[in-house]
């Protein structure tokens, strides 16, 4: 357990000295956070359902901040341990390999919710950030989000035949996913087809339901928690039966 | 014997990387597979080392299974593979520190710092070291566990060689602390000049095994003597105790020969009937003509880098 605890308190220092990684989950939402709070404050807007600005967009900037950590930070640097032959180093010592897989759970864990936590204490500080939810809810949804997140993050990793085109496979699906699914922008100011794009990515299931339960909208959550359980599942049945260790 | 392996094979796909090979490994000798790239080495290597199951045949290392006994096996062996990086902008002392936490009884990294003259470079990037210095860190990685087998998987393979001359001294004075080291490597002249016994390996089989003074000894292949002088007739000069040969061409003469007495006698026939000799040189065999003789391969040929 020790040896768990010093790889992951390695690789977290690690994923700190990442630029891009801290950089798009602690600082650039923060930044949208400020920037769209000081155009449009957090006063109710009936655009948004009576709610306020900052008030919408720090739990759907979560699902962007899930998105950076789970579908590009965890699978890319599994993939790239994979292919520089570091899991293998690891492999030939006598912790479990599956140490590795867990510090990079946890680690990329930890980051998200200190982007949450940046988030919401900058949130309350400048704007005055609304927390409305019911109970444990938006645990909950934060929760499901990572796991399902994570998971097909993880599945990125296991099915691509190499570290180049994990980083490929990782920015085709992360790319769409920043800007379609109402994490960075919201679906309100979206044509309809767009909003139709929207459904066929897993994040707007993840993003919809952070929002509607930070906002604790008497909404039915059962589709967004269905799917984002469907996508958590099936993406770890196949990586199960697909992730190599070593590229042959 | 610290590591017994009898009929390994180990096949990819049709591949037949090691082909049936049975050797032993004795305490605290140094003990070297050589062989040109594709061979079979880092196959068998990994195999010992437990990362690889073999398709058939049984390993000891330690009295242990490697393949099954994993975690038991690498309290007791270092382990050092070919083409290791590390994590992007990570520091040589987290490194250090990190592997320490995952043996039982480590040696003091920062000792093995101080050994192997890496201790300034403490708080540098790993990705900031030289060639040399990388691989300085992989052995001490390997040294952390305090282990009683160090295996080195082509450890100078990409050094200059001075580095690769200051690895030498490093890993005799390995064996020196109580040590066994395994190695491969597909340098001849490392091989003969760092180990206490030689496998050569071809195409999956070992096809000798011995020291290599044994080795070049039994080969039989015969020492060159090389001077320039007139001399016509070479009819005395076969005469000489232990001479086989004498080509003459254009002034230069060899001669063939064996025995640990060859050059003085040729030196003492050529005073003897007053023969002025110049620019007289001794080639005695070497590692490298062995293998060409048993494999009949080209050695300098391959420049290749392949890894199995």
């Amino acid at each position: 357990m020790k040896s768990l605890f010093e790889l992951t308190k390695v690789e977290f220092k690690l994923t700190l000295r990442n630029f891009p990684v801290a950089f798009f989950s602690l600082v650039f939402p923060v930044l949208m956070v400020l920037m769209f709070g000081g155009i449009y404050g957090n006063k109710p807007d009936p655009f948004f359902g009576g709610h306020g600005t900052v008030d919408i967009m720090v739990p759907s900037l979560v699902g962007a901040i899930i998105a950076v950590t789970g579908l590009m930070n965890l699978p890319l640097t599994i993939a790239g341990y994979r292919e520089r032959k570091i899991l293998k180093r690891f492999m030939a010592t006598p912790i479990s390999p599956y140490y590795v897989i867990v510090s990079q759970v946890t680690v990329n864990f930890a980051t998200t919710l200190i982007g949450l936590l940046l988030l919401a204490i900058v949130g309350k500080l400048v704007f005055d950030l609304h927390y409305l939810a019911q109970g444990p809810a938006f645990i909950l949804a934060f929760l499901l989000s990572i796991f399902s997140i994570f998971s097909f993050g993880f599945l990125i990793a296991s099915v691509a035949p190499n570290a180049h085109a994990a980083t490929a496979i990782a920015n085709l699906v992360y790319f769409p996913m920043l800007f379609l699914t109402g994490a960075t922008i919201p679906l309100e100011v979206m044509p309809k087809i767009m909003v139709k794009i929207s459904k066929i990515l897993p994040l707007t299931y993840a993003v919809d339901l952070l929002k509607n339960t930070w906002l604790g909208n008497k909404v039915s959550y059962l589709q967004d928690v269905l799917v984002l359980a469907v996508i958590l599942i099936v993406s770890l049945v196949i990586s199960l039966f697909t992730f190599k260790w070593e590229y042959e | 014997m610290v590591v017994e392996v009898r009929s390994l094979c180990k096949n990819y796909g049709s591949v037949r990387a090691v082909d049936g090979i049975s050797f032993d490994v004795k305490d605290n000798e140094i003990f070297c597979m050589v062989g040109p790239n594709g061979a079979g080495k880092t196959t068998t290597i990994e195999c010992i080392e437990g990362l690889r199951k073999p398709d058939s045949g049984e390993i000891r290392v330690l009295g242990l299974e490697p393949y099954r006994e994993k975690e038991k096996l690498y309290q007791l062996i270092g382990v050092q593979l070919q083409e290791t990086s590390y994590q992007d902008s990570i520091k040589v002392w987290e490194i250090c520190q990190l592997f320490s936490s995952f043996y039982k009884n480590p040696l003091s990294y920062e000792e093995l710092l101080k050994k192997f003259e890496l201790y300034e470079k403490k708080n540098s990037y790993v990705s900031k070291l030289s060639g040399g210095q990388r691989q300085k860190l992989s052995i001490i990685l390997a040294l952390i566990p305090n282990p009683e087998i160090v295996f080195l998987d082509e450890l100078t393979t990409g050094l200059d060689p001075q580095a690769r001359r200051s690895m030498w001294t490093f890993i005799k004075g390995l064996r020196e602390e109580g040590r066994t080291i395994f190695l491969t490597t597909h340098y001849m002249e490392e091989a003969e000049y760092l180990s206490d016994r030689v496998a050569i390996m071809y195409h999956g089989h070992i096809v000798a095994l011995d020291t290599p003074k044994n080795l070049i000894e039994k080969s039989e292949i015969e020492e060159k003597i090389i001077f320039e002088a007139d001399v016509q007739n070479t009819e005395d000069l076969k005469s000489v105790n232990g001479v086989s040969n004498v080509q003459i061409n254009k002034g230069t003469i060899t001669v063939y020969g064996r025995g640990k007495d060859l050059l003085t006698n040729v030196v003492n026939h050529l005073q003897s009937k007053g023969i002025n000799y110049r620019n007289l040189q001794t080639k005695t065999p070497n590692l490298e003509d062995v293998f060409l003789k048993l494999t009949g391969y080209k050695y300098e040929e391959d420049k290749s880098e392949i890894t199995i």
